[in-house]
C-alpha cells in the first residue's frame, strides 16, 4: 500500500489551515528543541501518572505528544452535529431492536446479523408489568474518525457500551496546560471542564428520585482490567464511587453500596463492566460476574444503568454496513457524517463485492473490531473459515488516515497517520460534544479504530475563531442542586483490604523476626542440652506462623533446621516469597487509594526484596546463616521502611485505621501465642522463658534499661503483657485496637469492643495473680491466661470481619435434581 | 386431559444462608393447546420481596429475594392444567423439503423473523459439527423435514442410553454425543444442536411428563420428574413441531409446558445466588397427577 494520505496541516487548496497556522506558529517559535525537551516532559509526566495506575510500559504505555491536533470551531462544530445525529440513530435501531423488532420482521436486517451476537443482551427485552417507558440505551456515546484522501471526514468506529478514552484526554489536556503553559496563554482554546460539569448535572437529572443526593458510582471490573486507569480517572471527575461487584447488594428492589457505616443506595450506575456481566442470574452466558437482581432493579426504574445493558450491540461493524439505509428506513434522512465502506459478509451482495477483491479488504467479526481468532491467523484460514460462516465476519476497506505533524527522531517535525475520538454525552434532550479528545497516532500497519487502549497520543484543541460566535443546543434550566459530596465512606471491600495489608504486613515482620532469633542459637557451634526446651519453644511459634511444619521441624537436627529456614525465607513456595506476595497484590487492588509516592514506595521495596531473596538461591548449595541473617534484616527493613511511610503519610481516615487494626490484632495473637510458648517450660526454667520472652517481644534492651540484669517474673510481665506504652507488648495492642475500633464506633461495635475490654481484664487479672505470688508464679496459670486471651482476639478478628466487610463466598444453585 | 401438577424445590443449607435471590421459571404457560386453570407458587420462608416479568421468549419469570437468615428453602408450585394435543399433524403428513425451511429460517422476514432466534449457537446447545453429522444421517438432500425430523426423534430414543447420573447440569453436547448415555435435557441438546448445524431453528422446552405405573401397580406420588423435550420450526405454514427424543415419541396430551428458550439455561425452572450457606443439599419432588376424566370431556 502506498497511497498517502491527506495533509491536515493543509486544506483542498494546498494552503496551510488557518488554525494550524497560529498554533504551528507558537510552537515553533520555542523552536524543536525546546519542544522535545517539553516532549520528553511529557512523557515522564504520563509515565508517572500512568505508572502510578497502571503500571504498564512499552509501546502500549500512554504518551502524549507536544503538537496538538488542531480543529477549527466551525470544523468541529459540523463534526459534532454528524455525530449527534449518528448517536440518535443508533438509539432509534436499539429501541427497535430491543422492541418492536421491526427491522427484522421488515427485512431490513437479517436474523443472522443479531441474534448471534452476544452483545445482544437478551434480558433487556423481558418486561415488567411496572415498568412505565423502555430506558434510553445510550448516555455517552465515542466514535473514532479518520479523514480519507479525499479531505472528508468519516466514522470508522462506534463506541456505544463504556465508551474508552475520555480520561486520556481530559489528563492529555491537565498535563500539557503544565508542560506548555505558554501556548494556553496566547490561545483561545475551548475549554474541557464545562463537559464534565454537562455531564455531571445529567447524572444528577438522570437519577430516578431526582429530590436528595442521588447515589452515583462507576462499576468497574477490578485493578487487574487494562482500562482500570480510566476508571479511577473518571470516578474522581465525576465524583462517583469506584465499586466493583462485590461491593454492591440488591435489598428491597433497589442497589446498595456495601460500606462500613452500612449500606448506601446506588441510583445511578456507570458501567464500565460488558452490559451482559452486569447480572449473574439474567445473562446465562457469564455466570461469574454480576450482581444478582441487579436487572430487576433496572427494569423496575429504581436504578439508572449507563449506558443501558444492551447498548455494546451497537457498536457491531456488521451494523454500521447498514446505517445509511436504516437512517432513511428509521428517520427519513441521509447520515450528514458517512461511515468508512464496510460490508457485512453475512449479506450476498456485500459478499460478492467482497469476493471481488479480498486483498482490498480488512476482515473483522461481525459483533466487534477484535481481530478475527488467532486459528485464522492465516490469510487462506481466515477465508475458509469466511466462507463456511460469512455472517460471523465484516470487512472494513483498506483506507489511508490523513497525516498530522508529531515531534520525531530529526530536527524537523515528522508527518503521522491520525485518527480521532470524538465524545458526547445526551443532557436529556440533546447530545453535548466535548470540545476536545483523543487524537491517536498510529504506529505502521496499525489500523485505524483499533481496539488499543492509549500509546502514543494527541491532545485535541478546538480553535475558537475571532468574529464567530457558536453556540451549542441551549442548557437545560437546571433545578436547584443540593450541595454534593463526594462519596467518602469506605467500601466495605476497600476496608478488608487494608485489614488484611496491615495483617500480613505484620506476619511478615514477625517470620523475620522468629527466624532471626532461631539463626542466633543455630550460629554458635553446638547446641547446648538447655538451650533445647528454648528451641522447641520456637519451633512452636514458627509453626504457628505457618514459617516450618512442626513435624518436619521438630525432630530435625541444626543443618536440617537451617535448611528448611533457608527454604522458608528464599523457596519460591517460602513464608517470605508467599506473604510478600500477599501485600503485592493488596497493594495492587488499593492502587487508587493509596498516594502515588506510597505506592511506588511499596513497589519500589517489594523489587528490592524479591531481588535480595533470589540472590539466596536456596537448594542450589546450603545457604550460609550469616547470609540468611542479613537477608530476615532486609525484610525486617522493608516492613519498617513501609510502616513508617504508611504512619508519616496516610491520612487518619477510613484505610489507615484498618490497615492499624489489623496489625495489632495480627501481633496481639503472635505476642499471645508466642510468650505462652516461651513460659511453658518447667518451672526450674523460667527464668530462661522469661529471657526468651523478652527477646521475642523485642524488649530485652527496654527491660535492661529499666530493670539492670535481674530477670524477675513480675516486672518481665509487666513490660510485655500489660505495659500499654510498650509498642511490642501485648497490651499496646489491646489498647490500640480497641481505641481504633471506638473510633469507627457504632452501636453495633459494642459487642466487639466488650471481646477487647474482656482481653484487657485478663491482663489484669494475670497481672493481679502475680502479684500474688512474684517469686514463684505458676507458669501453667499465665499460659492458660495467655492462650485465653489470644482467643479473644481470634473472636474480636473474627467479629470485625462479619460486622465490617461480610464477604461471604457466593454460590450459584441450579435447583434441577439429576 | 387435565393434570394437577405440584413441584416441590426443598434447599436445606448447612449454615442459614444470609441473602439468597432466586429466579424462577416455575409457572405453566397458556399456549393454544394448553390452559392454565389455576397456579401458584408459596416460597417459605416468605420473600422479602418478589417480582414478577416476561422473559424476551414469553415466558413468565419471577424473582424471589431473601434477606433474613434461614436454614432452609422450600419453594412449590401447584397448578392445574388443561392439555391437549399440541400438533394438528400426523408424522404422515406433507411438508416442504427441509432446506425450504432453513433458507425461509435464514432469510428472516415477517414470517421467520421470530423463529430465527433459535438458529444460532447458545451456550449449552452450540452448532456443533458433530451433532450435525449424527442429525445428517436424517436429513438427505430435498426430504420432507417433518419425516426427517421424526426419524432423528427415533434414532436418539434408541441411540442413547437414558441414565440418571451419567450426566450433569454442566456435560457438553460433545461429551453426552461421545458417551451415548444422558438424560432428557441431554438429548434435547444434543438433538438441538443437529438441528441448528443444519439451519433449522429448535427450542429447548422445559415441562412435565405423565408417567405411567407398571401395570397393574398403583401411581405412586412424588416419584414424577421434570422433564424436557424440543420444539422444532417447519416452516411458517405448520409452525413448530414438539417432539420428545427422550421417549422417540411425538408430543401429545401427556406433556405439560413450563417453558421455552434457547436451551436449558435460559429456562431452568429455579436458580439462584446465596450468599453464606455451607454446603447445601437438594430435594426435589414433582407430582403430575391426572384428573379422573369423569367430565366426560
Amino acid at each position: 500500500m502506498t497511497a498517502k494520505g491527506a495533509d491536515e496541516l493543509l486544506d483542498a487548496s494546498g494552503r496551510l489551515r488557518a488554525p494550524w497556522r497560529r498554533v504551528l506558529g507558537s510552537l515553533l517559535g520555542l523552536g524543536v528543541a525546546t519542544l522535545r525537551d517539553r516532549g520528553a516532559e511529557l512523557e515522564r509526566a504520563c509515565a508517572e501518572e500512568g505508572a502510578a495506575l497502571l503500571g504498564g510500559s512499552g509501546p502500549a504505555a500512554w504518551r502524549c505528544d507536544p503538537i496538538p491536533f488542531v480543529l477549527s470551531e466551525t470544523e468541529f462544530a459540523s463534526l459534532a452535529i454528524g455525530l449527534a445525529q449518528r448517536a440518535e440513530l443508533l438509539e432509534a435501531v436499539l429501541a427497535d431492536l430491543y422492541g418492536p423488532r421491526s427491522l427484522l420482521s421488515n427485512g431490513h436486517l437479517r436474523p443472522a446479523l443479531v441474534y448471534p451476537n452476544s452483545a445482544y443482551v437478551r434480558a433487556v427485552r423481558t418486561t415488567a408489568p411496572e415498568r412505565r417507558t423502555p430506558p434510553r440505551h445510550l448516555h455517552l456515546y465515542a466514535a473514532d474518525l479518520m479523514r480519507g484522501a479525499d479531505g472528508q471526514w468519516c466514522v470508522v468506529a462506534d463506541h456505544t457500551g463504556a465508551p474508552a478514552g475520555l480520561a486520556y484526554a481530559l489528563e492529555n489536556r491537565r498535563i500539557m496546560a503544565r508542560v506548555l503553559p505558554e501556548l494556553f496563554r496566547s490561545m483561545e482554546i475551548r475549554q474541557l471542564r464545562p463537559f464534565l460539569d454537562v455531564w455531571q448535572d445529567s447524572l444528577q437529572r438522570l437519577a430516578p428520585q431526582p429530590a436528595g443526593n442521588p447515589g452515583l458510582a462507576l462499576l468497574t471490573p477490578g485493578h487487574a482490567d487494562a482500562a482500570w486507569f480510566e476508571h479511577v480517572i473518571l470516578a474522581r471527575a465525576l465524583g462517583c464511587s469506584l465499586v466493583e461487584d462485590d461491593d454492591l447488594t440488591l435489598r428491597g428492589g433497589a442497589l446498595w453500596l456495601k460500606t462500613l457505616r452500612g449500606l448506601r443506595p446506588v441510583h445511578v450506575l456507570l458501567r464500565r463492566q460488558r452490559g451482559d456481566a452486569l447480572d449473574l442470574l439474567e445473562t446465562p452466558s457469564s455466570r461469574s460476574c454480576g450482581t444478582p437482581g441487579l436487572l430487576t432493579a433496572w427494569r423496575d426504574g429504581a436504578l439508572q444503568v449507563l449506558n443501558g445493558p444492551g447498548a455494546d450491540f451497537a457498536e457491531a461493524p456488521a451494523l454500521a454496513a447498514f446505517l445509511p439505509q436504516l437512517a432513511r428506513v428509521l428517520t427519513g434522512r441521509e447520515l450528514v457524517l458517512p461511515t468508512a465502506p464496510v460490508l457485512w459478509l453475512g449479506d450476498p451482495g456485500h459478499y460478492a463485492a467482497f469476493a471481488a477483491d479480498p486483498a482490498a479488504w480488512r476482515i473483522l467479526s461481525a459483533g466487534d473490531r477484535t481481530p478475527p481468532a488467532a486459528r485464522d491467523a492465516t490469510q487462506k484460514a481466515l477465508l475458509l473459515a469466511v466462507a463456511e460462516r460469512p455472517w460471523a465476519y465484516a470487512a472494513e476497506g483498506l483506507r489511508v488516515p490523513s497525516c498530522a505533524p508529531c515531534i520525531g527522531a530529526g530536527e524537523t517535525l515528522e508527518p503521522r497517520p491520525v485518527t480521532l475520538r470524538l465524545f458526547l454525552v445526551w443532557d436529556g434532550t440533546a447530545w453535548r460534544p466535548l470540545p476536545g479528545g483523543l487524537a491517536q497516532v498510529l504506529g505502521p500497519g496499525e489500523a485505524a479504530g483499533n481496539t488499543r487502549r492509549a500509546g502514543l497520543t494527541k491532545d485535541v484543541w478546538v480553535m475558537l475563531e475571532e468574529g464567530l460566535d457558536i453556540h451549542g443546543p441551549p442548557g437545560l434550566p437546571l433545578p436547584q442542586l443540593p450541595v454534593r459530596r463526594v462519596a467518602g465512606d469506605l467500601p466495605s471491600r476497600v476496608a478488608d483490604n487494608f485489614y488484611w495489608l496491615g495483617r500480613y504486613l505484620e506476619r511478615l515482620e514477625n517470620t523475620a523476626r522468629l527466624v532471626r532469633l532461631v539463626l542466633a542459637k543455630l550460629s554458635r557451634d553446638t547446641l547446648l542440652p538447655r538451650d533445647l526446651p528454648d528451641m522447641a519453644a520456637l519451633i512452636a511459634c514458627l509453626a504457628d506462623a505457618g514459617v516450618v511444619s512442626e513435624e518436619l521441624a521438630s525432630g530435625a537436627g541444626p543443618g536440617q533446621l537451617a535448611d528448611l529456614l533457608a527454604r522458608a525465607l528464599a523457596g519460591e513456595a517460602g513464608a517470605v516469597a508467599r506473604l510478600s506476595g500477599r501485600v503485592r497484590d493488596l497493594a495492587d487492588t488499593l492502587r487508587d487509594r493509596l498516594s502515588g509516592e506510597m505506592h511506588a514506595t511499596l513497589a519500589h521495596e517489594l523489587r528490592r526484596l524479591k531481588g535480595a531473596r533470589v540472590l539466596l538461591r536456596p537448594g542450589q548449595r546450603a545457604v550460609g546463616i550469616g547470609l540468611m541473617h542479613e537477608f530476615a534484616g532486609e525484610v525486617l527493613q522493608f516492613c519498617a521502611t513501609v510502616s513508617g511511610y504508611a504512619a508519616e503519610n496516610m491520612v487518619r481516615g477510613g484505610g489507615w485505621l484498618f490497615l492499624d487494626l489489623g496489625r495489632r490484632v495480627e501481633r496481639a495473637q503472635a505476642v499471645a501465642g508466642q510468650v505462652a510458648h516461651a513460659l511453658d517450660q518447667r518451672p526450674e526454667r523460667l527464668e530462661a522463658g522469661l529471657i526468651l520472652a523478652l527477646d521475642l517481644c523485642d524488649s530485652a534492651l527496654t527491660y535492661r534499661a529499666r530493670y539492670l540484669a535481674a530477670i524477675q517474673a513480675l516486672p518481665v510481665i509487666d513490660l510485655i503483657v500489660a505495659d500499654e506504652g510498650n509498642p511490642r507488648g501485648l497490651g499496646f495492642q489491646l489498647a490500640t485496637a480497641r481505641h481504633t475500633l471506638s473510633s469507627l464506633a457504632s452501636e453495633d461495635d459494642a459487642v466487639i469492643i466488650a471481646t477487647l475490654d474482656a482481653a484487657l481484664d485478663e491482663t489484669r487479672l494475670l497481672m493481679g495473680e502475680l502479684a500474688d505470688a512474684p517469686l514463684h508464679p505458676s507458669t501453667a496459670a499465665l499460659v492458660a491466661h495467655l492462650r485465653s486471651i489470644g482467643a479473644q482476639v481470634g473472636q474480636v478478628s473474627g467479629a470485625v470481619m462479619r460486622r465490617y466487610f461480610a464477604l461471604l463466598p457466593v454460590t450459584f444453585t441450579d435447583g434441577l435434581f439429576r | 386431559m387435565i393434570y394437577t401438577v405440584r413441584h416441590v424445590t426443598q434447599y436445606d443449607y448447612a449454615t442459614p444462608v444470609d441473602l439468597g435471590t432466586h429466579m424462577l421459571h416455575l409457572q405453566p404457560r397458556t399456549l393454544s393447546w394448553q390452559r392454565v386453570l389455576r397456579t401458584g407458587l408459596l416460597c417459605d420462608p416468605a420473600p422479602a420481596a418478589m417480582r414478577h416479568a416476561t422473559d424476551c421468549f414469553g415466558n413468565a419469570v419471577s424473582w424471589l429475594f431473601l434477606d433474613t437468615a434461614h436454614p432452609r428453602l422450600v419453594v412449590t408450585l401447584e397448578a392445574t392444567v388443561e392439555v391437549q394435543s399440541p400438533a394438528s399433524l400426523t408424522a404422515a403428513a406433507p411438508t416442504p423439503g427441509w432446506e425450504t425451511v432453513s433458507r425461509a429460517a435464514a432469510e428472516g422476514g415477517q414470517a421467520a423473523y421470530e423463529a430465527a432466534e433459535f438458529l444460532f449457537d447458545s451456550p449449552m446447545a452450540p452448532a456443533l459439527a458433530a451433532a450435525g453429522e449424527y442429525a445428517r444421517a436424517s436429513f438427505p438432500a430435498g426430504r420432507p423435514v417433518l419425516e426427517a425430523l421424526t426419524d432423528l426423534n427415533t434414532r436418539i430414543g434408541r441411540d442413547f442410553a437414558f441414565r440418571s447420573g451419567a450426566t450433569t447440569v454442566h456435560t457438553t453436547v460433545a461429551q453426552v454425543l461421545a458417551q451415548r448415555a444422558g438424560v432428557c435435557q441431554d438429548f434435547s441438546h444434543v438433538m438441538i444442536a443437529g438441528l441448528r448445524s443444519l439451519g433449522l431453528p429448535a427450542r429447548y422446552v422445559s415441562g412435565y411428563i405423565q408417567t405411567r405405573p407398571p401395570p397393574g401397580q398403583p401411581r405412586q406420588r412424588g416419584c414424577d420428574q421434570s422433564h424436557a423435550w424440543v420444539a422444532c420450526w417447519l416452516g411458517a405454514e405448520h409452525g413448530w413441531m414438539h417432539v420428545d427424543p427422550t421417549n422417540g415419541v411425538l408430543v401429545r396430551d401427556e406433556h405439560v409446558v413450563l417453558g421455552w428458550g434457547r436451551d436449558f439455561s435460559d429456562v431452568s425452572p429455579l436458580c439462584g445466588v446465596i450468599l453464606g450457606g455451607g454446603k447445601h443439599s437438594l430435594k426435589v419432588s414433582v407430582d403430575l397427577e391426572p384428573e379422573r376424566p369423569d367430565t366426560g370431556s
